[in-house]
């Protein structure tokens, strides 16, 4: 099919240029642009709109645009085409009318609703562009005053509004019968972005464009091509031209402006050899409205800033595109802050205390605490990367983790499952360095390190880093895992931190390193180690999460 | 970027030399992309990481993916140049009982004649 059905919001409005449908299915809604015609109802898959239902016929019935005005045709269906509840063969559609094909009630279909608020920045530039602001202010003048008001109007949505006034604009203008907009799409290939026709009616793609000469202004380096067929000899080829006696066409290409468009003189004027991005068709076939006479100076002011205008109000989309991605990240950011906040058990041993500085919105790092009858367990793992795929790893691995230290796996059996998950989804060059550390109410500390930063044990104000060590967990598919154990004795701490604390960099280049986290970890706790780094980074930014993690065994 | 590659031959080995900083992001990339375009060419490899300063943990994660992947296909990457900065970490990932690391960029070379004669 030439033509892309647009399926807009369940609740949402049309692109305004064309009427819509609103297909209505049990709790469900659609919404549809009526872009092309005829469109067709039916059962069959192939159909325009398919309603999956045996009581619908398979070609049901087709939705007609004839001048502007649309139709409903029933194409002999068994059980009928209604509106608002009349049983119809044909009939003119009215906005908010009511459709249904053979089922009645458990789906409809409202032609072309009213829809409130996106008109406003239409109806307001309309008021510009129409307004009386004295008999002396000549046609261009006016169109310079809708575009200054156009560019100002920073409203989402505007694009489709902008296309619809410029086309009421030029039609006035050039005192044309038809214009079009078209825009070339991801693929290059042009697609119709909005059609008027001189009573202000949209207009669908229609075969009486002459393409020829659309295709010629777009590899023209010409600021618009007008063709007056009257005088022109050379018409093989234009089919369309012929068949349906056009006049004057008159088509502007639509090129990219390099420059950001100033104010006053002809500095907007974009280069001919600028991206083309689409162009403005206008055309009239009575001889009555020849517009071979339209003015340079209009087409020149036309072709200038139509192009500069869609181009600011592409813009504007892209910006809110941005926007809400931010959204979307930041509600990401608070769902990862809430599942990975801990809630640190109490047990009569030991306490703990734990903080995570992350550099950027989220990130790698995550530290967790679960209590169970082998004693207290504490988890801290840092993912390779940063952001949100990063985020997205922490989180499964820490479900994993959490979820098989609560059923009472080994330690070494938990960082192999992990491993093994991890290697066999094939995340590339992701993984993770993991330390698990299990402490029992004797003093017992088993541990598991998987690529981490070596654990601190500060006894007696004197620090040793027990060093056994494995391969980080979702590198190698046949790494294998061992732990190790040491004592405890009253009054000794265990801090775990992440390589973001022996990599923070001060503005020097230097690295925070394990001399300075040792020395740190002598005296202080585990605020103290906090304060100790940002001390040594100055005002320089964290290029990595930092956490830290402390635990200090009391004793029965 | 802060990260430079040079690339040639010596004695029929394709000799990396990697100078800067190697850490996620484009500067993975480009290493991932170098040493992907030698593998297509060469089945022996020297990464000469002796201008290297850092590597984060995601430049790391790249080096063994492309060494893993090397492996699997049968060609062979060799590590060279080795600063104590990137030792200790290779030391604490165990990814030393991973890597083959020499300590000269010939020494790397040669072992790949010793293995072929």
């Amino acid at each position: 099919m030439a033509f892309q059905t647009i399926v807009g919001p369940p609740s949402g409005t049309g692109s305004g240029i064309f009427p819509i449908l609103v297909f209505v299915q049990g709790n469900e809604q659609r919404v549809i642009n009526l872009d092309h015609s005829p469109f067709s109802v039916g059962r069959k898959v192939d159909k325009d709109l398919v309603i999956a239902d045996p009581r619908v016929s398979r070609d049901h019935a087709l939705i007609v645009s004839e001048n502007g005005v649309f139709s409903v045709v029933d194409q002999g269906s068994k059980h009928g085409t209604f509106v608002n509840g009349e049983r119809v063969e044909r009939k003119t559609l009215e906005r908010n009318d009511r459709l249904e094909f053979g089922v009645r009630e458990v789906a409809y279909v409202i032609f072309n609703p009213q829809h409130g608020t996106t008109n406003s920045a239409r109806e307001f530039l309309s008021q510009i562009s129409g307004m009386h602001i004295s008999d002396e202010t000549t046609d261009l003048e006016k169109l310079v005053l809708f575009l200054e008001a156009a560019r100002k109007l920073n409203t989402i949505g505007v694009l489709d509004e902008i296309l619809m006034t410029l086309l009421d604009v030029t039609l006035k203008l050039t005192r044309a019968e038809r214009a079009y907009v078209y825009m070339k799409n991801a693929r290059g290939e042009l697609r119709l972005a909005a059609g008027r026709n001189s009573k202000g009616e949209p207009l669908l793609d229609d075969k009486t464009i002459s393409h020829s000469i659309l295709d010629d202004a777009l590899k023209s380096n010409s600021e618009f091509v007008l063709t007056d067929t009257s005088r022109s000899a050379d018409l093989t080829g234009r089919k369309s031209i012929v068949a349906y006696d056009l006049r004057t066409v008159i088509c502007v290409p639509l090129r990219k402006p390099q420059v950001q468009a100033t104010r006053g003189g002809e500095a907007g004027s974009p280069a001919p050899s600028a991206e083309v991005m689409g162009a403005l068709y206008v055309d009239s076939r009575f001889a009555s409205r020849d517009i071979s006479g339209v003015s340079n100076d209009i087409l020149h002011a036309i072709a200038t800033e139509a192009a500069s205008l869609i181009e600011n109000a592409r813009l504007v989309q892209a910006e809110e595109a941005g926007r809400r991605y931010q959204q979307e990240l930041s509600i990401a950011a608070s769902i990862q802050q809430r599942l990975m906040a801990v809630t640190i058990p109490e047990v009569p041993f030991a306490k703990l205390a734990g903080r995570n500085l992350s550099c950027k919105e989220i990130g790698g790092d995550f530290f967790d605490a679960v209590n169970t009858d082998q004693g207290l367990t504490i988890v801290l793992a840092d993912v390779s990367g940063k952001g949100v795929s990063a985020a997205l790893l922490a989180s499964t691995l820490q479900g994993m983790i959490y979820s098989q230290l609560t059923a009472g796996m080994p330690l070494t059996e938990i960082v192999t499952a992990v491993n093994r998950f991890f290697t066999d989804k094939n995340i590339g060059e992701k993984y993770a360095t993991v330390i698990i550390a299990r402490i029992r109410d004797n003093g017992d500390l088993e541990y598991v390190n998987c690529g981490h930063v070596q654990p601190l044990v500060v006894s007696n104000g004197e620090v040793r880093r027990p060093a056994h060590g494995n391969l980080p967990v979702g590198l190698l598919p046949d790494a294998t895992y061992e732990s190790d154990h040491c004592q405890l004795k009253q009054g000794d701490r265990l801090i775990l931190v992440t390589d973001g604390v022996t990599e923070a960099e001060n503005s020097r280049g230097d690295f925070f390193e394990d001399s300075r986290l040792e020395l740190a970890a002598k005296t202080g706790t585990m605020e103290q180690i906090f304060t100790a780094i940002s001390t040594f980074c100055g005002g320089t930014p964290l290029n990595d999460d930092c956490t830290v993690v402390e635990l200090v065994y009391t004793g029965n | 970027m802060t990260l430079k590659i040079e690339i040639r031959q010596a004695d029929g080995v394709t000799v990396l030399s990697c100078h800067g900083r190697i850490v996620f992001g484009e500067e993975a990339t480009e290493l991932r992309e170098n040493l992907k375009r030698a593998l297509a060419s060469s089945r022996q490899v020297v990464v000469n990481l002796g201008g290297v300063s850092y590597i984060d943990s995601g430049g790391l994660g790249t080096l063994v993916g492309v060494y893993s992947s090397a492996r699997a296909s049968g060609a062979e990457i060799k590590l060279t140049g080795l600063g104590q900065r990137l030792r200790d970490v290779l030391q604490i990932t165990k990814l030393v009982t991973v890597f083959e690391v020499y300590d000269t960029e010939q020494e790397a070379i040669a072992t790949f004649h010793r293995g072929a004669a």
